[in-house]
């Protein structure tokens, strides 16, 4: 074999061709360290962060929502533990069949799962909420099957619980879940609770809390490995509302069965201590899962249980409003207490009739006892003396046909006749302003208005705008929030009239319409109203919304009932005896704790 | 047999053999490191082992003239070829591919054992017959070797048969084949290279287009390259250290312990450290081309020219695929990678080197 020893020529080529594949072997080790150095150095802060990614995650915990209270210290909602069912996608192996197992296991349809699931990434390691506050048996049946449902979980967060399903719905508003609309807004999480209306809503910010979070170091299944920090949620904020709570209740159970609005105010400052819209809506179903057809049962229903009446309605005032027009009568000079008129049933003018609302009529009548009983024929007269231009001017003074400034949403501004704010369109009719006078016609105003304008008269003049709000404490102790009374307006009215007014106001419940809230020992004062509605065949219950406007000690009042009652009858028989319940809650309740701090 | 005499002892390669050592003990430090909880796991033990093997099989092949080894070369063909046959027989299909054959509790892989064999055979065929350059030999030894190749890619090993065309090349080159005819080869082979398309399993065409736009589909296929670059590239200049690797620790790297362990030493260790074991390497591979250079008999420098460029190829299709300067192909990284067939067959190979340089001052 000549070829084991090859001659130096050879060799030297040999030696060449091995140097020349070494040099093209060390260009590609030249050509690793390069990438390494793109990679490692050049790169390296930027992959060292996505590494930083692929390992933490981070899981909300949500912080508890804050808590609203009464005026007394007593919770007006609260929050406990709840179940939530969760599905975590990335652990869900076989989706379709864990989806078909959940789903007749809750008897949930597989659309709303699937749904749920489709709005995020197929790999994501946070739990996907699809139900809210499952039954402790529901919980069971899901954790015995837990090994043929991987991915699913069941969580527990904090949640509303109410004293009773529609317990001060109106006014504390229900908590849902945040809505595709409201998620365009940037500042809510997929999965939050937030106040949808009602105090809730206003102050949600407040309320809410900031989630806290846990950093998860996870490995490539998303499975957690260790938990690396855990940052404690900041709980929300508690709320000391102007409500009492034990009003508010009464107030409720009065209204039971019958639809209206019942606003209780204090004429001293403003707070409203009650305040409740019936028929209500049940706001723990509402926080719920409420299913589609259940909702669109509540948005129909011709009673309008979602409507907050005491603001949002708006009714013609009735008799209430000849507190205003005897109040500008007095201060213009155009009426005199004194006045007397004979009141045989009716009035005319031209061709028109007006009838009083009691046959025959009420006699000889003179301004108190007019107030007193009501009589319409004497309001007419009245009424046409004084002008609808006038009498709009004074029911502008004691706040009607504006929004009384209440924080809560929505509030209606009533309408006002004769008023300068509003474009005329027309010539006055003398008989607009005869309706008028007694509060009929055109004339529409909310139950939050009314006791408003009840509280001026109350307290001598001063328009309070609503409060419901004391204060608001952060978690820590630290205030967050406090408001003190406002006034907003001043009816400015002759101390005399206003000494008549709240006079005669007390003889009508002495003497005249308002017997029904007579309370032996309390001199309440108010006034009833019976106002006409448009003729409606179909209502049973009769015609008339009936109203009965008041405060109590006359001589030093201390608390404003206004009770609304929509298509009720006479205000007279109807709403005053609601008030009257209110009144002995508060008044014999607060007897009773005296009582008791005496002896005790 | 084993009788060495001194002079031989004499010239065995220290730094060629250090530079091995010193690069499996990297080898063995990182898949400790995989798991260091746990003490020293199976893993390490096994390797250790294979280690252990290896060296054994390396001190018989270095103690053994390379020459009768290379007389052997038919009975060696034959009973590589029977191992390549058997695997589509007794092997176990293992995510997609039929590479392993089982012997008792170990784990074989053929392919590994041919990449040596395949020297040997070339060494065999290319000097024995009429002479290195003549047309029948070269024909004879494109039969001889293209049979088994084609075993391998059925396999399919595509890893394996894709570093055996650097090696046959390099030899060809270094025996002097005249340019034209290389340039003929080549421009044959990339005429051919549509044609592999078709050959191509649908999961390695999937790899072929996501090194061309890894972002293709980031979870499947593409999932392993991003990973190992975000492995590699977070450890920076100095690493994240053996507690701080958290792409190998929680298990983002995929094939953490055998294709892709580059990427945990390169997260543990940094730029540095990937500098460190990669001077270790080209030590390696230029003692080896040194060693081919420096031989006269033609057999001794195929075989050390083959050895080496099998070496080169390994590493650098290895580290440029964890890099993402190559498409993934499985292939181990020589001496570094846990397995037990690569580490044997990788120090066996080594002890050839060794044996041709020992024999070249006689």
């Amino acid at each position: 074999m000549a070829l084991s020893s090859a001659p130096p020529n050879r060799k030297e080529a040999w030696g060449r061709r091995v140097l020349a594949l070494a040099v093209a072997t060390a260009i590609g080790f030249i050509g690793l360290v390069g990438q390494l150095w793109y990679l490692q150095v050049l790169e390296g802060g930027r992959l060292h962060e996505l590494s930083e990614k692929n390992r933490i995650r981070v899981r909300p915990v949500a912080a508890p929502r804050g808590i609203l209270f009464d005026r007394n210290g007593l919770a007006l909602v609260d929050n406990r533990p709840a179940f939530t069912l969760s599905l975590i996608p990335r652990e869900m192996d076989d989706r379709d069949s864990v989806v078909a197992r959940l789903a007749v296991l809750l008897k949930m349809p597989v659309g709303d799962l699937l749904e749920a699931l489709d709005r995020v990434p197929a790999d994501s390691i946070r739990p996907v909420r699809v139900r809210r506050g499952l039954t402790l048996e529901e919980v069971t049946k899901v954790e015995e099957r837990k090994l043929e449902l991987p991915g699913v979980v069941v969580e527990v967060e904090p949640q509303r619980v109410y004293p009773n399903s529609t317990f001060a719905a109106h006014l504390l508003g229900y908590v849902r879940e945040v809505n595709d609309e409201q998620m365009k807004q940037g500042r809510y999480r997929r999965g939050d609770m937030i106040g949808q209306s009602g105090l809730e809503r206003l102050l949600d910010d407040y309320l809410r809390g900031r989630d806290g979070g846990e950093r998860i170091e996870v490995d490539a299944m998303g499975r957690p490995v260790q938990l690396m920090r855990r940052e404690e949620p900041d709980p929300g904020a508690q709320v000391i509302t102007t409500i009492d709570r034990r009003v508010q209740e009464v107030a409720e159970q009065a209204m039971a069965g019958k639809a209206g609005a019942v606003v209780v105010m204090d004429p001293r400052n403003g707070d409203v201590l009650a305040l409740t819209s019936s028929p209500a809506f049940p706001l723990d179903r509402l926080a719920g899962n409420l299913d589609r057809e259940e909702w669109v049962r509540l948005v129909k229903d011709p009673q309008t249980p979602l409507m907050n009446r005491a603001l949002q309605g708006q009714y013609p005032p009735g008799s209430v409003f000849k507190i205003v027009v005897a109040a500008a009568g007095l201060q213009e000079g155009l009426i005199a207490p004194m006045d007397r008129i004979y009141c045989n049933g009716q009035f005319t003018l031209g061709n028109w009739t007006f009838k009083d609302w009691k046959p025959g009529g009420h006699g000889h009548m003179d301004l108190r006892s007019a107030i007193a009983h009501s009589c319409d024929v004497y309001f007419y007269q009245a009424g046409l003396k004084i002008g609808g231009e006038t009498m709009a001017k004074y029911a502008h003074a004691f706040g009607l046909g504006m929004p009384t400034g209440i924080d809560l949403g929505g509030e209606r501004f009533g309408i006002i006749p004769f008023s300068s704010a509003r474009p005329r369109r027309r010539a006055l009719h003398a008989g607009e302003t005869v309706n008028m006078s007694i509060g009929q016609g055109q004339l529409l105003v909310t139950p939050m208005q009314v006791a408003r304008m009840m509280a001026a008269v109350a307290n001598g003049g001063i328009l309070w705008k609503p409060r419901l709000v004391q204060r608001v404490e952060r978690s820590d102790g630290s205030l967050a929030y406090s408001s003190s009374s406002k006034m907003t307006e001043r009816a400015e009215l002759s101390p005399v009239v206003w000494t008549f007014l709240r006079d005669s106001l007390s003889a009508a419940v002495k003497e005249g319409t308002g017997a029904a809230a007579r309370i032996p020992g309390l001199d309440v004062a108010g006034k009833t109203g019976t106002a006409q509605t448009v003729a409606k065949s179909d209502s049973a219950k009769g015609q008339d919304h009936a109203w009965f406007a008041s405060f109590a000690p006359a001589e030093d009042p201390q608390l404003v009932v206004v009770v609304f009652v929509e298509r009720g009858g006479h205000g007279g028989d109807v709403a005053a005896p609601v008030a009257r319940k209110i009144y002995e809650a508060y008044f014999l309740q607060k007897v009773a704790q005296v009582t008791i701090g005496e002896s005790g | 047999m084993l009788r060495l005499d001194r002079r031989l002892l004499q010239n065995v390669d220290w730094l060629l053999l250090g530079a091995a050592l010193f690069i499996i003990a990297l080898s063995l430090v990182s898949l400790w490191s995989l798991n260091p909880t746990r003490g020293i796991s199976s893993l390490v033990w096994r390797q250790a082992s294979w280690v252990g093997v290896g060296l054994v099989g390396l001190l018989v092949v270095a103690s053994v003239d390379y020459r009768n080894l290379v007389r052997t070369a038919p009975v060696l063909y034959v009973v590589g070829l029977g191992l390549l046959t058997s695997v589509f027989v007794l092997g176990r299909t293992v995510s997609g591919a039929r590479r392993w054959i089982h012997l008792g509790p170990l784990t074989v892989q053929p392919s590994e054992l041919f990449k040596l064999i395949f020297i040997i055979t070339l060494a065999w065929a290319l000097t024995t017959g009429r002479g290195v350059r003549s047309r029948t030999s070269l024909i004879g030894t494109f039969v001889l070797l293209g049979i088994p190749f084609l075993l391998v890619v059925r396999q399919p090993d595509l890893g394996t048969a894709l570093c055996l065309i650097p090696v046959l090349g390099a030899i060809l080159v270094g025996i002097g084949i005249p340019l034209k005819v290389l340039g003929g080869m080549t421009l044959a082979g990339v005429a051919a290279m549509p044609l592999g398309w078709f050959v191509l399993k649908p999961y390695q065409r999937d790899r072929l287009l996501v090194y061309l736009d890894p972002f293709r589909d980031p979870l499947g296929t593409a999932y392993n390259v991003i990973q190992a670059k975000i492995a590699i590239g977070s450890g920076q200049l100095l690493g994240k250290g053996v507690g701080g690797a958290t792409q190998s620790r929680l298990s983002f790297l995929p094939e953490r312990h055998t294709d892709f362990i580059f990427a945990v030493f390169a997260e543990m260790w940094g730029f540095l450290g990937c500098l460190v074991l990669i001077v270790a390497y080209v030590l390696l591979v230029m003692r080896g081309f040194e060693i081919a250079a420096g031989t006269r008999e033609m057999r001794g420098r195929i075989l050390a020219l083959g050895v080496t460029t099998v070496f080169a190829a390994q590493i650098l299709i290895n580290i440029g695929m964890v890099t993402g300067l190559l498409p993934i192909v499985g292939i181990p990284l020589p001496l570094m990678s846990y397995g037990g067939s690569s580490m044997v067959v990788s120090l066996t190979a080594l002890g050839l080197l060794l044996s041709i340089r020992m024999r070249q001052f006689r």
